[in-house]
């Protein structure tokens, strides 16, 4: 699937978008913004547009998105045993945490997590599926479960007498002095449950 | 230069020794445990012999990363933006507040989004740091704030793009 670009008007016609190939478009059809002909049309414009496309994400991100996606990529060089590479990522996901502000209190980060299960998930999931993307849909199912158990913990807060333990591979959280065998949510054996302790 | 290197698996490893038999140039005998990668041709015959399974042949060069279709990274996008909010806000309170049970609560809030979000970008076509799309990043970082050039032209020298 290809993407055309107008040359005149920047209009864009998306193959996946309309279901018909540009080249089975009959030979007088025109740009429908600006009238231009079909054979001014330039295919070349794919490359262009996913350059146009990449920019406008990172004008997007802001900094809380630069610092996850470079503490990402850390851990695609750990994983790869790549531990300089990781380690320079690190840095630049520390640098960008570091300058993102955001200010709130539970209550907002509750209204958020509503929203996600509400609303973001069920979304996310319904495209994945139609896409039949399982990656996609694997870390929104774990996503999912992780959050609703981030929402009770805000509810009910933590006992103050029990261990919490974070997993390092999905985020899930439990709390109480004996790991379970596996994590409940990502099925990774516990010595990837770390525990989180108290204090600085 | 060899195609791959050999890892071992410390977590795995039982000591049963039979890949400082068979490595062909001493590149597994260190005192780290680590396999020397310097030493290693990549010929693989430790990784066969080992019992326990505890070594893996590790490419230098990846495959291209699977392509994503658009739409699920936009929807994913809508969830990692909403995590970035929660886990930025839970930092604030880590910061801002006196109370230890909520600062604690906040932390491990913080923790969870972030492991959410690590993997939420490895499925919008982040997976692999040697892509196109992660080339592509880092020259953008180049171009928001000077700070940082440094440790991100040393990634763009290291990292072997593969697209
Ligand atoms: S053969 Fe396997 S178990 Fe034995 S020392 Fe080597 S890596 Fe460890
Ligand atoms: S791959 Fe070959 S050279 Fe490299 S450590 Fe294993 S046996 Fe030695
Ligand atoms: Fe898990």
């Amino acid at each position: 699937m290809k993407k055309y670009k107008c040359p005149i008007c920047g209009y864009i016609y998306d193959e996946e978008k309309e279901g018909i190939k540009f080249e089975d478009l009959p030979d007088d059809w025109k740009c429908p913004l600006c009238g231009a002909p079909k054979n001014i049309f330039k295919a070349e414009a794919i490359e262009i547009e996913i350059n146009e496309e990449n920019d406008k994400n990172l004008r997007e991100m802001n900094l809380g998105e630069i610092s996850a996606l470079c503490s990402s990529l850390a851990r695609g060089c750990e994983k790869q045993y790549l531990d300089e590479e990781a380690k320079l990522f690190m840095t630049l996901a520390n640098y960008y945490n570091n300058k993102a502000q955001e200010q709130g209190d539970f209550s907002t980060i509750i209204e958020k997590i509503n929203k996600d299960l509400n609303s973001n998930y069920k979304k996310a999931s319904e495209i994945a599926s139609e896409k039949k993307d399982r990656g996609a849909l694997r870390v929104i199912g774990w996503g999912e479960k992780v959050t609703m158990i981030l929402k009770s913990l805000i509810d009910n807060g933590i006992p103050t007498d029990k261990k919490v333990y974070v997993c390092d591979v999905c985020g899930f959280v439990y709390v109480g002095d004996e790991k379970p065998e596996i994590c409940p949510v990502c099925k990774v054996p516990n010595f990837k449950l770390l525990e989180v302790k108290r204090g600085a | 230069m060899s195609k791959e290197r050999a890892i071992r698996n410390l977590r795995l490893c039982s000591k049963d020794c039979l890949c400082l038999f068979v490595c062909p140039t001493g590149a597994t005998d260190t005192e780290t445990g680590q396999i020397d990668f310097d030493k290693c041709i990549g010929c693989g015959a430790c990784s066969k012999a080992c019992p326990a399974g505890a070594i893996s042949m590790v490419p230098y060069e990846y495959p291209k990363e699977q392509p994503k279709d658009d739409e699920v990274i936009e929807k994913l996008k809508f969830i990692i933006e909403s995590k970035v909010d929660q886990e930025q806000l839970a930092n604030y309170i880590i910061k801002n507040s006196n109370n230890e049970g909520e600062k604690f609560l906040a932390k491990i809030i913080s923790k969870a989004n972030r492991l959410i979000l690590e993997d939420l970008y490895r499925e919008s076509g982040y997976m692999l740091p040697q892509s196109k799309k992660t080339k592509e990043f880092l020259n953008q970082l180049l171009e928001k704030d000077t700070t940082n050039n440094e440790v991100i032209n040393k990634l763009l020298n290291l990292l072997n793009f593969n697209d």
